[in-house]
């Protein structure tokens, strides 16, 4: 409406109009330039040339040679797989639960101010501070251990054990995410028209019924979208591995991130690393695309 | 039926309430080992005994190593970047999401999703390949390096500029007939009327900046510039005998953000329900 009333003006107030937008826009696209734009071409560029780090040589256009030598490694694809793992299990188990709170603490339950708020105050913590809280937590004399010997179980050796590094990781990225992503949901919840609920309870729908034809169409926005700023934020999960494992025990939580920053700076092949970062990139963009394609698929509620 | 409705409350009031105590554990145990020596929570935690989460000897010897050992300094440097990005960036993103909310011009809609989507790219993805461009310009060990990567937030321009559509065009069309130019709707017509999207938006900034973790340590070498989470991780790393420090630092470090969005929760919800409209 604006547009076309807009194309009606004046060309004057129209040049007007341009000359104020591209100075209200200019902070904001220069730093997309110089934030986004350039450090991504630089990445495809470094992926595709060779060179002595240090050298005063130049280095060398190799074209697709990184990649190749990239693509031929067992230890990226093992990256890769732990990566998926981590997310293929990590983002549902996470908005599930959030979507799962959200629901419960949207309905008429005395004090519930209080709970969101308790299950959302470990969102405050920063990363680096819940990651050593946990990294001390799961130790074999810490309390979770504790916990399970009380109950008869045995202590379990958590960060430490190949097999069980990915699970201390969720546990770890799960206790800062249902309550961050319950926030968002809730949210949600509250913009949905109370006439809809009501509508179903004169049908005579059960809360089931009402939670998977009401609630959950009328959600899709916002589920969307926390699925997808979900997934990429735990796509490049660093901290936890940096601080607490260095991707061991065996390499099981050498997550893509945190492998591109070991290559990059400890094994010092940059270009080897900008090859794994593209490769990174073309999974977060897709992720991206995916995300605004869903979004933009009206179906006849709108 | 009314006496099943009684126990259906009663049920879900006791899964919230033990939810809630769940993810409080953590913090309520941080607590009680900051005022406590390390070799105290070990001992409370294995086997397990009650007063794991509360300190049998109080004692602030934790705090007074954190101060000792120069925490102190890393977290006004966590303030002051936090402070600068808060203001700076908002003021960068309010103006971007009104020209993309209110000015009309050719191509709105391509530039939005431009800025957005780039902005929904997680910073981390792109930081390794930017602070060697940033090392190219002598960037590194500077305040400015580690403010910049914060002014830009694809989350804050979109709360805003949602925001800004909801504010009638009347508005800016009254200010145009007064002689009033773009910049003058914006700073004395929309502004003040934003204040909750605005403190919305700062948090999200504030909150990018608090975590920062992974570009500091790839943009900062000199321990003078440590932000305080690379401080704690650091301790974290070279003391590892010493919990009772790192427990302190880390509680800490929480308690600001945990003070500001305990206090400011309700515009926190506010902005982010606009992230799942589209218009």
């Amino acid at each position: 409406m604006t547009i076309a009333s807009a194309t009606r003006r004046r060309p004057a107030r129209r040049q007007r109009d341009a000359v104020a937008a591209i100075a209200f826009l200019a902070p904001t696209v220069l730093l997309i330039l110089v934030l986004r734009v350039i450090p991504a071409i630089s990445a495809v560029g470094d992926s595709m040339r060779s060179g002595l780090p240090g050298s005063l040589v130049p280095p060398t256009f190799v074209g697709g040679e990184i990649f190749a030598r990239l693509f031929a490694k067992e230890s990226f694809w093992e990256s890769v797989r732990q990566t998926l793992i981590f997310n293929v299990l990590v983002n549902p188990i996470q908005i599930l639960l959030a979507l799962a709170l959200a629901v419960l603490l949207t309905r008429n339950l005395p004090a519930r101010g209080l709970w969101r708020t308790l299950i959302f105050l470990p969102a405050a913590v920063p990363l680096a501070g819940s990651t050593i809280v946990w990294g001390i937590a799961l130790r074999p004399d810490g309390p979770v251990n504790g916990v399970l010997t009380l109950f008869g179980l045995p202590a379990q050796p958590w960060f430490t054990s190949p097999n069980q590094v990915v699970v201390a990781m969720i546990v770890l990225a799960s206790w800062i995410g249902i309550g961050y992503w319950m926030m968002f949901l809730i949210a949600g919840l509250n913009d949905i028209p109370p006439v809809y609920f009501e509508a179903a309870r004169i049908d005579g729908a059960g809360p089931l019924r009402t939670f998977f034809s009401v609630t959950l169409p009328m959600l899709r926005r916002p589920l969307l979208f926390v699925l997808v700023a979900d997934t990429v934020a735990n796509f490049v999960l660093f901290a936890p591995v940096q601080i607490l494992t260095s991707g061991g025990p065996e390499k099981q939580s050498n997550f893509l991130m945190y492998d591109i920053f070991h290559k990059s700076y400890q094994l010092s092949d940059p270009y080897e690393a900008s090859a794994e970062l593209v490769v990174l990139l073309v999974i977060m963009i897709a992720i991206v695309a995916v995300q605004f394609r869903l979004l933009r698929t009206p179906e006849g509620e709108e | 039926m009314r006496a099943r409705t009684v126990i259906g409350r009663t049920v879900l009031v006791i899964v919230a309430a033990a939810v809630s105590l769940l993810f409080l554990l953590p913090v309520l145990w941080l607590l009680a080992s900051t005022f406590r020596t390390a070799s105290e929570t070990f001992a409370s935690s294995s086997p397990l005994s009650w007063d794991v989460l509360w300190p049998r000897e109080f004692t602030l010897v934790n705090l007074e190593s954190a101060v000792n050992t120069g925490f102190m300094s890393a977290l006004s440097n966590s303030l002051v970047v936090a402070a600068v990005t808060v203001v700076l960036g908002l003021a960068v993103s309010a103006a971007a999401a009104f020209a993309l909310a209110v000015i009309p011009f050719r191509g709105r809609g391509a530039v939005f999703s431009i800025v957005v989507l780039s902005f929904l790219v997680p910073f981390e993805a792109i930081a390794i390949p930017l602070s060697r461009t940033f090392s190219d310009w002598s960037l590194t060990n500077t305040l400015i390096a580690l403010i910049l990567p914060g002014l830009g937030n694809g989350l804050a321009v979109f709360t805003l500029r949602q925001f800004f559509l909801g504010i009638p065009h009347s508005l800016s069309e009254a200010a145009h007939l007064d002689g009033a130019g773009w910049f003058r709707v914006f700073w004395s017509v929309y502004l003040p009327l934003t204040r909750p999207a605005l403190i919305g938006a700062g948090l999200i900034l504030f909150l990018f900046q608090w975590q920062a973790y992974l570009w500091p340590i790839l943009v900062t070498s000199r321990q003078e510039l440590d932000l305080a989470p690379v401080a704690i991780a650091k301790a974290f790393g070279a003391f590892t005998t010493d919990y009772g420090r790192v427990f302190a630092e880390t509680a800490i470090l929480a308690i600001i953000p945990a003070i500001v969005l305990l206090a400011l929760q309700r515009y926190f919800v506010t902005s982010v329900a606009s992230t799942g409209n589209k218009e």
